[in-house]
């Protein structure tokens, strides 16, 4: 498929002469090769819930993160190269921290997923004799969930720092069939527990091991409890009501 | 008259330049219910001269905070110019206004960052809080501050202070029996109390006086709005349409 | 404002040096601080200096007057020294304080200029910007406990409207229809005060240049760090004119019937 690219492929901060930087698009790629993230986003919070491939027996399951906190009123949930995820949500969760200390106030969801976003671009030559930060994009996708004086909120960022708010999202290897799934499903006046269910429903349906309280994960953002993820007896019994 | 032959025996002393000076004057805020008062008067002054009449200390933020700066001006100006840049940065970065709690906090944080070349300032910081209240933050020079009802500062704060405590805290005062003070006051009280207090303090104090600047922020939808409409001198500055609205009265002081 | 330049942003000590003698009969020691505290130089003092600038608003504009002596300590050092200066076609500054350092903001202050006229974008900066630009230096320069050491009043006309502030070396700034900086602020400032307060807008520059020099006149015969000749600016719609220096007439008849001063043996 890349075979024919050209020498344009190799820079970071090059454009094609179409007007393309293949490095980033290359990025943007390898988030479809992640595992199936979900979030859904409710007048009574907004829920995430993501796929762990437990590639072995032998592997613990609960040693894989793809869902992380940034802040009591935000959370987050990954796909693609994970360890990319972690480099963001550090910068992430030290805006927040910033911003409490500094305004005495929660950050807003939108305010921390531009912050975020500013990040994603520093890749590339260094400006002056600063230190170049990194060589490459990211290559990991974000769904940050929150709620601030605007109400719950999902926001979906890429590798080229574009980011934009959604409804319902889903994003990496099943989300092709995963978002119009959510297309179909999804409405305006959804109870946290049907999107709950939703999201469980739309990562059974891409996912190749049959669905159970070690391979999933879910959480939410809610306006009393904040950021939580749901412990395995809460996430089987949402299980069990599928 | 000093004794000049002990001060030629005694040691060479450094004499270092001393970045500060005091410039008068004197700031007041009161909170009520759902509206702030914050006033100064606009005399500046240097040891015993007049160095202008017409010198502001107190300042609009936003449409819902007010900041009053008393004791070194410079300090004071340069202050609320880097106070308005943050605030400018703020809205750019939120896109909404900053919140008086998360100003008071910025100001905090502004003061404590020079706490080992403190900028020589008093700061009351008046307005409406996002749950609608009247709200009065008092800082020290270095950022320790907290939110009451009321506070003077400056010059003039040994007199005036005592007066607001009796006031408008109602110290050294019983209540009739079977009746209870106010928690709040309304606005033509608080409006004759800031009045009264800069009149006394400029008949008492020689660096107060020659105008007095009240700025008075309401709530959305106030009906405090009432206690403004006999007022003399009153201009409206308010520049959103976000409800809070700003007015801001000006008044002679005695000059000599 | 304390009269004496050398104590100018000091904190007050009437028990040193209380007749302004400085620097003849002792300079304070600068001890090193540290190691390499020789190799910084700032000013702790001024040396040479210029004593009050006065200025008023009136009907066409802004007048200021200076008088042309530069003192060393108590020494009449120079006494035919410039110290107002236009800036651009719209301002005049006048310098109390050090007169080297007086010079220096002349020198930036003529570059700025320089920088903004080769622009060429249509923008030219009047007497507030120079005032605001001068303020953040002298305010910057104090914050580095590096000062210039200078009381400094700002006078222009532009655009219709004139412009009179203050800046020291403290950074601290004011406003007013009457400025004096040094002893003016003592002498001249109350005179000014009870002629202009009020009568900006009708004041003639006859009757500015009548007030300017009783107070110039009042001046040299009150302060000891004075002389008997003076400049006068005008900044108006006709843009700059500084006059060159002239005397100012005194009469000493008075000192006749002064004891110790007039003819009295006894």
């Amino acid at each position: 498929m890349f075979l024919t690219r050209s020498e344009y492929d190799r820079g970071v901060n090059t454009f094609s002469p179409e007007g393309r930087l293949f490095q980033v698009e290359y990025a943007i790629e390898a988030i479809k090769l992640g595992s199936t993230t979900v979030g859904i986003k409710t007048p009574e919070g907004v829920v995430l819930g993501v796929e762990k491939r437990v590639q072995s027996p032998l592997l613990e399951a609960s040693s894989i993160e793809k869902i992380m906190e940034i802040d009591t009123h935000l959370g987050c949930a990954m796909s693609g190269l994970t360890a990319d995820a972690r480099t963001m949500i550090d910068h992430a969760r030290v805006t927040a921290q910033n911003h409490a200390f500094t305004y005495d106030e929660r950050i807003k969801v939108e305010s921390v997923t531009q912050a975020v976003c500013d990040l994603a671009l520093r890749f590339g030559e260094s400006v002056h004799d600063e230190e170049a930060m990194m060589s490459r994009p990211f290559g990991v996708a974000l769904l940050i969930a929150g709620i601030d004086e605007f109400g719950p909120q999902l926001y979906h960022t890429d590798p080229s720092g574009t980011f934009v708010r959604y409804e319902a999202k889903a994003i990496g290897s099943g989300s092709e069939a995963a978002q119009s799934e959510l297309q179909d499903k999804w409405h305006k006046q959804m109870t946290l527990k049907e999107a709950q269910i939703l999201t469980l429903r739309v990562l059974k349906q891409v996912m190749e091991e049959k669905l159970d309280q070690h391979n999933v994960q879910l959480a939410q953002v809610t306006p009393g409890k904040g950021f939580e993820i749901l412990d395995e007896a809460l996430l089987q019994a949402v299980i069990e009501e599928m | 008259m000093p004794d000049m032959h002990s001060l030629a025996q005694a040691q060479p002393q450094q004499q270092s330049f001393n970045p500060y000076t005091e410039n008068g004057g004197t700031i007041l805020a009161i909170a009520g219910a759902d509206f702030s008062v914050i006033a100064g008067d606009t005399r500046q002054s240097e040891g015993y001269n007049i160095q202008t009449r017409y010198a502001p200390k107190v300042f609009r933020l936003t449409d819902k905070a007010v900041l009053a700066v008393n004791g070194f001006a410079a300090d004071g100006n340069m202050f609320v110019k880097k106070v308005r840049q943050r605030l400018e940065w703020y809205r750019h970065a939120h896109a909404k206004d900053m919140p008086i709690r998360a100003i008071a906090r910025l100001i905090q944080t502004m003061l404590y960052s020079r706490r080992f070349f403190p900028y020589y300032v008093y700061n009351i910081l008046g307005g409406i809080e996002e749950d609608g209240t009247g709200a009065v933050y008092s800082f020290d020079p270095v950022g320790s501050y907290e939110r009451e009802a009321c506070r003077a500062a400056g010059a003039a704060q040994s007199l005036v202070q005592p007066f607001l405590d009796n006031q408008i805290y109602f110290k050294n005062q019983t209540p009739a029996p079977g009746t209870s003070f106010p928690r709040h006051l309304p606005l033509p009280t608080v409006l004759s109390l800031v009045i009264d207090s800069f009149t006394s303090a400029t008949e008492r104090h020689i660096e107060v006086g020659d105008g007095l600047e009240i700025y008075v922020v309401l709530s959305k939808n106030s009906p405090s709005i009432q206690g403004l409409r006999d007022v003399r001198g009153v201009t409206e500055l308010t520049a959103t349409e976000d409800g809070e609205r700003v007015f801001v009265v000006r008044r002679e002081l005695k000059k000599d | 404002m304390d009269h004496f330049p050398t104590n100018w942003g000091r904190p007050r000590n009437d028990a040193y040096d209380p007749y302004g003698t400085f620097p003849l009969p002792h300079r304070p020691n600068n001890h090193a601080k540290d190691t390499f505290a020789e190799g910084v130089q700032r000013t702790q003092q001024p040396i040479v200096t210029g004593t009050s600038v006065l200025a008023l608003k009136y009907k066409d504009g802004i007048m200021m007057a200076a008088d042309t002596l530069a003192s060393y300590g108590s020494l009449a050092r120079f006494k035919d020294v410039t110290r107002l200066h236009p800036v651009g076609n719209y301002t005049v500054i006048g310098a109390g304080g050090d007169m080297s350092d007086f010079q220096y903001i002349q020198k930036f202050l003529d570059e700025l200029i320089i920088d903004e006229f080769t622009a060429q974008d249509g923008h030219d900066l009047g007497p507030a910007q120079i005032h605001e630009y001068l303020s953040q230096v002298m305010y910057s320069r104090r914050s580095k406990i590096n000062p210039l050491w200078n009381s400094l009043l700002v006078g222009g006309f532009k655009d219709g409207k004139s412009f009179l502030a203050y800046v020291d070396l403290l950074g601290t700034t004011y406003s007013a229809s009457t400025l004096a900086t040094g002893y003016g602020a003592y002498l001249a400032q109350p005179l000014l005060r009870k002629e202009v307060e009020g009568k900006e807008d009708t004041l003639t520059a006859e009757e500015a240049v009548r007030i300017m020099e009783t107070c110039i006149r009042v001046l040299y015969y009150r302060d000891a760090r004075s002389i008997d000749k003076y400049q006068l600016a005008t900044i108006t719609a006709e843009g700059i004119k500084i006059i060159d220096s002239r005397p100012i007439s005194t009469s000493w008849s008075f000192a006749e019937g002064i004891r110790g001063y007039g003819a009295q043996t006894q």
